[in-house]
């Protein structure tokens, strides 16, 4: 069965494996103890002690916080309860202008800003930028992702969670 | 199925415990039947779309029509031909007009199972002591199909009846060799019958070739080995699918979207069916169920329409598979089973799954690609989650598409579809950049072709093929860039030029993680009456691209004449020797926060014309500096100064979430929108309840609540 260190799988998160290491990864067989050795990875990045359940992006983690699961940033931001959207709980920009697209657009054809706007969902605290969503004016905020987080750690890791 | 849950109700894969060996060894000989006959008829093929672009598949079905082993090639057609042979079963082709040993019957009608018209599909069933034991399929991507507008993706059809040489599960062939009635027929119908005919050669090469291999093997096994054998193949792959997805994801619900611009107001030729203008919201719900189902919802969408972009359930079928083999079935060994795996839920009346059948549906790759990029960000979503981070891919964008006839460079009449486009930018990995140039999702094997083939096919001489700066969408791991084509029109008086799958007006694509979505909504530049032949005559400069300031192009710096710059498909009067064109193509999107970008690897994106420097500082806070040798270094100290300002600026010039929605609210109750968009919300809302109230309780509307506009449809 194919596996890797936890070293590896760092440099592998971290893009600084060798190329053609990563390409071998990508071809074989998958390690299928990929999953707790990732979250050891990442637990040992950020700066908080509280357990990580599940990476949402790669700089936002579902957490185990005493007895609730919250959505936190890499900085140690809680964006409160995982089932909640945390987008709700961010900072925005919206860029919806000629001049606010042609920042990030300098050189391009840009969209007709009454067609289509750039919301930039950031980090209060540490103000990374998350996610960008692209979308019509007035579409509602996506909320992109709700795991099924203990039907994942029993049925397919074979290790409940105890009771949130 | 229903009462097993497994493929034909196996529920054992006895053949494969009892002799693995066997099994396997027979799974991978079909395989590279399919895969040889493949190479084999692209040396047939006339169509440089096949021989050099590789747009074909072939392969292998049960006697109901199910694919076993199919070779590399666009494998979205796998299962729209099994949706044709299905087709022909279920009308009772075995009475009217029989099934007989050397038959070929060929279909391209999205209905009964292809994508658009320009996919022409041939298949021949395999007998073997006279028992129907299986078939053997072929698709081409035709260069033309003599639709109102030249080449295959006929942008200005409206509605079936102008999308071009329509044959519906025909019977085009008896005794292994195509009907001379057939052929006089394409003949006298297309504009450039040399790429359909010899397509269809070698497509029913191919099957042959298929068939008599297929014939041995069962000589070799036995005819009751095959019959059982070929079923477990097909619910191994089911199985493996729904193991696969258990491994790399993880079970929940995955939200994302896309959009599309449609604009055709004012441009020629298109008739007054409906409003002329639309945006299209994609809405893509993915459910993973705990046995590993992946399951997509397409609630929300827009309605049909009177336009060449409508997809049937085939077609949809086509964009899954295409998208799922690529990142979920990598070892080869993959078939229908992957299909079977997953379901579409596609609202009748949208443009995914419309309720009329008059409908065109020759370009419906516009709608398609941004369906399934959205697709691929979602089980990255899920790769991320789980680890597999050099799985994620911020996936595919559209792959405007140039199509052209009228008076070639020989005197001739003639027709084709640019292939070039099969070779766009990539979305970003979570761990590395996007490919340049290098991708496209309808065909994972890509390839651009080359300048001198092309060429020889088409009026027209590159002035340039050159990377477009900033094309991918910016992150931390940019998206890959695409090009942009600039030709000088040579040796005509008459070149119909014509694209489609261009989104106007907004981006059709994302970024994940924070990057942003590539710029795909690119005009098109064109100079008539041009003063080219003067500036070849004094060595001048001639313009080799658009260059990269959107205010004024190189065309407009260099060469004098009459300037044209127009959005969306590019409809307009025919064009003459000496005229200049220019096509972008797309870049995929970002990943990751922009400021998180390595300074040097970006110094490099700047030398080698992938990023301009402009937004090296601009968009991603890098500050570069000459070297001795006028190479470019990444000041570090002065780059983490601006980065730590640009940080501090976007916390200053946000605002909390909250606070946006109760402004923002205020303009949605009050439908404070352009027209285009009011309309799509009022379509959306008309078709879905599910829609209507989500977005009602979104926006705390009254249960009311209907948005202006959308009258007309």
């Amino acid at each position: 069965m194919t596996s890797y260190s936890k070293d590896v799988i760092r440099d592998l998160v971290e893009a600084r494996l060798p190329w053609r290491q990563t390409k071998q990864i990508m071809s074989a067989y998958k390690d299928e103890d990929r999953f707790f050795k990732y979250i050891e990875v990442v637990q040992e990045r950020v700066p908080w002690k509280e357990r990580i359940l599940l990476p949402l992006s790669n700089r936002l983690f579902i957490v185990q916080s005493g007895k609730r699961r919250v959505t936190k940033c890499e900085c140690g931001h809680d964006y409160g309860d995982y089932r909640k959207n945390w987008k709700l709980s961010a900072l925005i920009l919206v860029r919806n202008s000629r001049k606010l697209l042609r920042e990030i657009y300098p050189n391009n054809d840009i969209p007709n800003p009454e067609w289509m706007e750039l919301r930039e969902f950031i980090c209060p605290s540490c103000g990374v930028l998350h996610e960008v969503e692209a979308c019509a004016p007035g579409y509602p905020i996506l909320h992109e992702f709700e795991p099924d987080l203990d039907q994942f750690y029993r049925d397919w890791l074979k290790k409940p969670l105890s009771a949130g | 199925m229903q009462e097993t849950g497994c493929y034909d109700g196996v529920t054992e894969l006895t053949l494969r415990r009892q002799d693995t060996l066997k099994f396997e060894t027979l799974h991978t000989k079909l395989r590279s039947f399919c895969v040889s006959a493949r190479e084999m008829a692209r040396r047939i093929s006339a169509s440089p779309g096949v021989r050099e672009v590789g747009e074909m598949v072939v392969a292998i079905y049960t006697p109901e029509g199910d694919a076993v082993a199919l070779s590399n090639g666009i494998m979205v057609h796998v299962h729209t031909m099994s949706r044709f042979i299905k087709w022909m079963i279920r009308q009772d082709y075995e009475t009217n007009p029989g099934i007989h040993e050397g038959d070929i019957f060929a279909n391209n009608d999205a209905f009964i199972g292809t994508v658009q018209v320009p996919d022409v599909m041939d298949v021949v069933p395999i007998f073997y002591e006279r028992q129907l034991i299986g078939w053997a399929g072929a698709v081409c991507h035709e260069l033309e199909s003599g639709g109102i507008t030249p080449g295959g993706d006929v942008c200005l059809a409206q509605e079936r009846y102008t999308e071009g040489l329509f044959v519906c599960a025909e019977k085009v062939g008896e005794n292994d060799e195509l009907r001379r009635d057939y052929v006089i027929r394409c003949e006298r119908n297309l504009r450039m019958p040399i790429y359909w005919v010899l397509d269809e050669k070698a497509k029913v090469a191919s099957c042959i070739e298929m068939r008599e291999n297929v014939k041995s093997i069962v000589a070799e096994v036995g005819l009751d080995y095959w019959r059982h054998v070929i079923k477990e193949f097909i619910e191994e792959g089911r199985r493996n699918q729904l193991a696969r997805t258990r491994q790399l994801t993880v079970p929940g619900k995955y939200r994302g979207h896309s959009f599309y611009g449609h604009v055709t107001e004012g441009k020629p030729g298109f008739q007054p069916l409906s409003d002329p203008n639309w945006l299209y919201n994609i809405p893509i719900e993915m459910e993973i169920s705990i046995d590993g189902k992946i399951t997509l919802d397409f609630e929300g969408t827009q309605p049909w329409g009177y336009h060449s972009m409508n997809c049937t359930p085939a077609g949809m079928d086509g964009g899954m598979f295409v998208t799922l083999t690529q990142h979920m079935n990598f070892e080869g060994l993959v078939n229908d089973g992957a299909w079977m795996a997953t379901e579409l839920k596609l609202p009748k009346g949208t443009w995914t799954n419309p309720d009329n059948e008059t409908v065109a549906t020759a370009t419906s790759w516009a709608l398609l690609l941004p369906a399934f990029g959205v697709f691929q960000r979602l089980l990255s979503r899920g790769f991320l989650a789980r680890g597999y981070v050099e799985e994620v891919f911020v996936g595919q964008v559209n792959s405007p598409m140039i199509e052209m006839g009228g008076e070639s460079q020989y005197g001739t009449s003639f027709g084709m579809a640019h292939f070039e486009c099969a070779a766009a930018g990539s979305g970003a990995l979570a761990i590395k950049d996007g490919l340049d140039t290098a991708y496209v999702g309808w065909n994972p094997e890509s390839d651009m072709g080359n300048i001198e083939v092309w060429e020889q096919n088409m009026p027209m001489l590159y002035l340039g093929r050159s990377i477009l700066p900033n094309s991918g969408g910016a992150g931390k791991y940019r998206g890959g860039c695409s090009f942009v084509s600039t030709w000088l029109i040579s040796k005509t008086k008459h070149l119909r030029l014509v694209t489609s799958e261009h989104s106007s007006r907004v981006f059709d694509n994302a970024g994940m993680c924070g990057g942003y979505p590539a710029p795909t909504c690119q005009m098109h530049r064109a100079v008539r009456n041009t003063n080219v032949k003067e500036l070849v005559r004094k060595q001048k400069p001639l313009p080799h691209s658009i260059g990269t300031d959107p205010n004024i192009s190189e065309l407009e710096r260099l060469v004098t004449g009459v300037h044209e710059t127009s959005e969306g498909p590019y409809i307009t009067a025919p064009h003459r020797d000496g005229d200049i064109f220019t096509h972008s193509y797309n870049g995929g999107g970002g990943f990751g926060d922009v400021l998180e970008r390595d300074p040097v690897r970006t110094a490099l994106d700047v030398e080698n014309g992938f990023i301009t420097e402009e937004a090296a500082k601009q968009v991603y806070g890098i500050v570069l500096k000459k070297g001795k040798n006028g190479d470019l270094k990444a000041d570090l100290e002065a780059t983490a100064r601006v980065r730590k300002n640009m940080r501090a600026k976007r916390l200053k010039r946000a605002c909390p979430v909250v606070d946006w929605l109760k402004s923002e609210r205020k303009r949605v109750a009050a439908g404070d929108f352009t027209p285009e968009v009011c309309k799509m919300y009022a379509s959306a809302m008309r078709l879905s309840q599910r829609f209507a109230t989500d977005f009602r309780s979104f926006w705390k509307l009254d249960v009311a609540f209907t948005m202006p506009g959308g009258e007309r449809s």
